[in-house]
C-alpha cells in the first residue's frame, strides 16, 4: 500500500510499504477513505517527539471502511463505515472501565519504554512514536486497528466525511479541553491557540455555558475564524501584551478558566522565548512551555488550567510558585476519545455543530509532504488538511 | 542425576563474540545520553531478538536521561554513563523484581500463570520455556551467533492462588530461580502480582554472550513478562507489532 512515512525533521514521503495484517483476534483492518493531518503531527515533522524511527508511518485521524475483522471482533463487520479514534484502548482494564481510555494499560507494546520516561505508560496511539506504542499510523491506504470493538464508531453513509472525520481527535480534544476547564455558567474562558483544537475548545466552551470566550493567536485567519465562527473576542499576542490585555478585559481578575491548546512548540516572546528555542534545539529542554507560563500568570486566583496541547518531555522555568500560591487546578491528558464519540456524533447528527468549518484543504495523499509544509508554515490560510489515500 | 543432565546443554558461539562493551556509551551530558538513547532504541527496535528488547529498553532509559537531565541526588552524574548504574553487576547475576495489578481474582490469575501455554507466550522472544511436567520446566536462553544455554527448573513451593517458587536443578549450568506472589488488591482492583526472577549464567564465552543479551537492563525482563501476562488475562491477547508496516518493511520489536 502507499503510506506517508517519517524520515526525520521536515522529511515525510509517500512510499510503498507492506499492507497491514490481522495480528490479534480483536484487530480489524480499515481501508482509509479520509485522513487528517493533526497539529500534533507537526511536532513529529519538526523533530521534537522522541523515539520516532526512520520509515514510521504517521497519522492518527482516520475514517474508512472495515475490510477485515479478527475472530473475536463482535461489533464490526466488513463494509461498516467507521471513524477511528487516535487512542488505542482495550476496553477491559481498570482505566478503560473508568472511561479513561487514553490511559489504557494494555495497548502499548512498548510500555516499558514509556515507563522509563513517565513512570507509567499511557495508551498506545496510532503513528505517534515507539514510546507511545509504535503502531503504524493512518495516513495510509489501510490501517490495522487493535481492539476494534472499543475504538471505531460506525457512522451513517449520509453524513459527509468532513463532518464526522474530526471525531477521531480534534473535536473530542477541544471538547475535553472545555470539560477539563471546569467552566461554570458565565465564566470567562481564555483559549491560547486558534488551530483546530482551539477552535473546538471555543465552540465547546459555549456548550458549557461560558459567559465570554477570549482567543489568543497571531495568525490573522485563525483569529478571524475564532471571532466569526467561534463568537470569541481575540488577542493578537505579537501586537498586544497578553497579560495586560486579559487583565484589562476582566477588571483585573484574570480569566476564570485558561486552556493551553498550543503545547510544546509555543512561540514565546522576549528573552525567555528565545532561550527556550535555543535550549530545545540543542536538546537541553524538550518543551517550550511559553503558553503554560503565561496561562499560570494570567489565570484568576483559584481558577483552572486545562492543557490539551501536547508536551513531550520536560520544561524549564515553569512557575510552580505562582501555580501553588494562586491555588490553580490543572487538568490535562491525551483525549479519552472513546468517551466522547457517541455524545458528539449525536450533536453532529442533530445539527448542533458541524465540525467541517475548520477544514481548509482537501488533497490526495500524494500531496501530503507538501501539505505538511503548508500547514506548519500556516500558509495559504491553512487550518486543517484532509488527505484522500 | 543423569536424568537431569540430559536436558542441559551449552552451545558455544560459532564465532568469537566481541559483544557490545559495557562501557562503550561513555560518560555523558544529556545530549550524549539522548543521542545514545535514540541510537540504542533504534538498534533495539531493529532487532527481533532478546538483544532487541533489552537494547530498546536501555535506549528508552537513556532517552529519558536525555530528556530529564541529571538528577541532583545522582552519584553517577559526571562519572559514569547514564545507563551504567542500571547495568552494573550484570556479569554476576540478573535479578529483578516487579509488580503489576491485574483485574481478576488471585485464584484465576494464579491458575492462568500455571497454564503451560501461558508460560511460552510470556517469555516469547526472551527465553524459550517448555513445560516438561506439572512442576518441571525446561528453559533455553540464546545469545548471538548460535550461543545458547539451557537448564531445567522445578517448582519447590506452590500455594495455589498465593505463591509459586521454582529453582534450577542442582547440576544445571545456570543458577536460576523465580517466584511469583498473588495478593488480593485493595478496592476491588483484582490481584497484585509480584514477580522475582534471578538468573546466574555460566562463566566463559557462553555466559558472556547470553548475559550481553539479557543483562543490559535486567529489570526489563520481569517488566515485559508481567505486561504480557496482564494483557493476556485482561484482554485475551498480547499487544504486538509483529507485522507492523513501515518503510522499513513489516514487523517491529519482538
Amino acid at each position: 500500500m502507499r503510506a506517508l512515512c517519517w524520515h526525520g525533521e521536515e522529511d515525510v514521503r509517500v512510499e510503498e510499504v507492506p499492507d497491514p495484517e490481522i495480528a490479534n483476534p480483536h484487530d480489524a483492518i480499515v481501508e482509509i477513505t479520509a485522513t487528517a493531518i493533526c497539529g500534533s503531527d507537526l511536532h513529529l515533522y519538526d523533530g521534537y517527539v522522541p523515539s520516532m524511527r526512520e520509515g514510521d508511518i504517521v497519522g492518527h485521524e482516520p475514517m474508512g471502511e472495515v475490510v477485515a475483522v479478527g475472530e473475536d471482533v463482535d461489533t464490526l463487520e466488513e463494509g461498516d463505515r467507521v471513524v477511528v479514534p487516535f487512542t488505542i484502548s482495550c476496553g477491559s482494564c481498570w482505566f478503560c472501565e473508568q472511561d479513561m481510555y487514553s490511559l489504557c494499560d494494555n495497548s502499548n507494546p512498548n510500555a516499558e519504554m514509556a515507563r522509563k520516561v513517565m513512570g507509567q505508560s499511557p495508551a498506545g496511539l496510532f503513528g505517534y512514536s515507539h514510546m507511545l506504542g509504535g503502531y503504524a499510523g493512518a495516513q495510509a491506504e489501510y490501517l490495522r486497528v487493535p481492539f476494534a470493538d472499543v475504538g471505531p464508531i460506525t457512522v451513517d453513509a449520509d453524513l459527509p466525511d468532513e463532518q464526522v472525520l474530526l471525531l477521531s481527535d480534534v473535536f473530542p480534544t477541544g471538547y475535553m479541553a472545555a470539560e477539563n476547564a471546569e467552566i461554570d455558567e458565565d465564566d470567562t474562558v481564555a483559549v491560547w491557540g486558534c488551530g483546530p483544537v482551539g477552535q473546538f475548545a471555543i465552540q465547546s466552551a459555549w456548550l458549557f455555558d461560558a459567559g465570554r470566550v477570549i482567543a489568543i493567536d497571531r495568525v490573522p485567519e485563525r483569529l478571524a475564524m475564532a471571532r466569526e465562527h467561534g463568537d470569541a473576542e481575540t488577542i493578537h499576542f505579537e501586537e498586544e501584551d497578553v497579560y495586560d490585555r486579559l487583565l484589562a478585559m476582566t477588571g483585573g481578575r484574570g480569566p476564570d478558566r485558561c486552556i493551553d491548546a498550543v503545547g510544546t512548540e509555543a512561540h514565546g516572546t522576549g528573552l525567555m522565548g528565545l532561550t527556550d528555542k535555543a535550549k530545545q534545539q540543542v536538546n537541553l529542554e524538550a518543551d517550550r512551555p511559553h503558553v503554560l507560563r503565561q496561562a499560570i500568570k494570567c489565570c484568576r486566583k483559584g481558577g483552572t488550567l486545562s492543557v490539551p496541547g501536547v508536551y513531550v518531555g520536560h520544561a524549564d522555568n515553569v512557575p510552580v510558585g505562582p501555580l501553588m500560591n494562586k491555588a490553580l487546578t490543572v487538568n490535562t491528558g491525551q483525549t479519552h476519545v472513546q468517551r466522547y464519540l457517541e455524545p458528539l456524533l449525536a450533536k453532529i447528527e442533530d445539527g448542533e455543530i458541524d465540525p467541517s468549518f475548520v477544514v481548509t484543504h482537501r488533497e490526495p495523499l500524494e500531496k501530503g509532504p507538501e501539505m505538511y509544509e503548508t500547514f506548519r508554515d500556516k500558509e495559504d490560510g491553512c487550518i486543517k488538511v484532509v488527505l484522500d489515500p | 542425576m543423569a536424568a537431569d543432565r540430559q536436558d542441559v546443554t551449552i552451545a558455544e558461539p560459532r564465532l568469537p563474540e566481541s559483544g557490545p562493551s559495557r562501557r562503550s556509551l561513555g560518560r555523558g551530558g544529556r545530549l550524549a545520553a539522548a543521542t545514545a538513547g535514540g541510537t540504542l532504541l533504534v538498534l533495539g527496535l531493529r532487532q527481533r531478538s532478546v538483544g532487541g528488547v533489552t537494547a530498546t529498553v536501555a535506549g528508552g532509559w537513556l532517552l529519558y536521561r536525555g530528556l530529564v537531565g541529571g538528577r541532583a541526588d545522582s552519584d553517577t552524574e559526571g562519572t559514569r554513563s547514564a545507563g551504567e548504574a542500571d547495568r552494573e553487576d550484570t556479569t554476576a547475576a540478573v535479578e529483578t523484581t516487579r509488580s503489576v495489578t491485574i483485574g481478576a481474582s488471585p485464584e484465576a490469575v494464579s491458575e492462568r500463570w500455571r497454564d503451560p501455554e501461558t508460560m511460552s507466550r510470556l517469555y516469547g522472544g526472551l527465553l524459550e520455556v517448555e513445560a516438561r511436567s506439572e512442576d518441571r520446566w525446561h528453559w533455553i536462553a540464546s545469545g548471538p551467533l548460535g550461543a545458547s544455554v539451557s537448564w531445567d527448573t522445578r517448582v519447590i513451593e506452590d500455594r495455589s492462588g498465593e505463591y509459586l517458587r521454582w529453582e534450577s536443578l542442582g547440576n544445571a549450568p545456570v543458577d536460576s530461580e523465580g517466584a511469583v506472589r498473588f495478593r488480593e488488591a485493595p478496592a476491588g482492583r483484582g490481584t497484585e502480582v509480584t514477580f522475582r526472577f534471578r538468573f546466574e549464567p555460566p562463566g566463559g564465552a557462553v555466559g558472556t554472550a547470553v548475559t550481553d543479551r539479557l543483562g543490559i537492563v535486567p529489570e526489563s525482563l520481569a517488566a515485559v513478562v508481567l505486561d504480557r501476562f496482564k494483557s493476556l488475562v485482561e484482554t485475551g491477547e498480547i499487544p504486538t507489532l509483529e507485522s507492523n508496516p513501515s518503510a522499513r518493511g513489516a514487523g517491529d520489536a519482538l
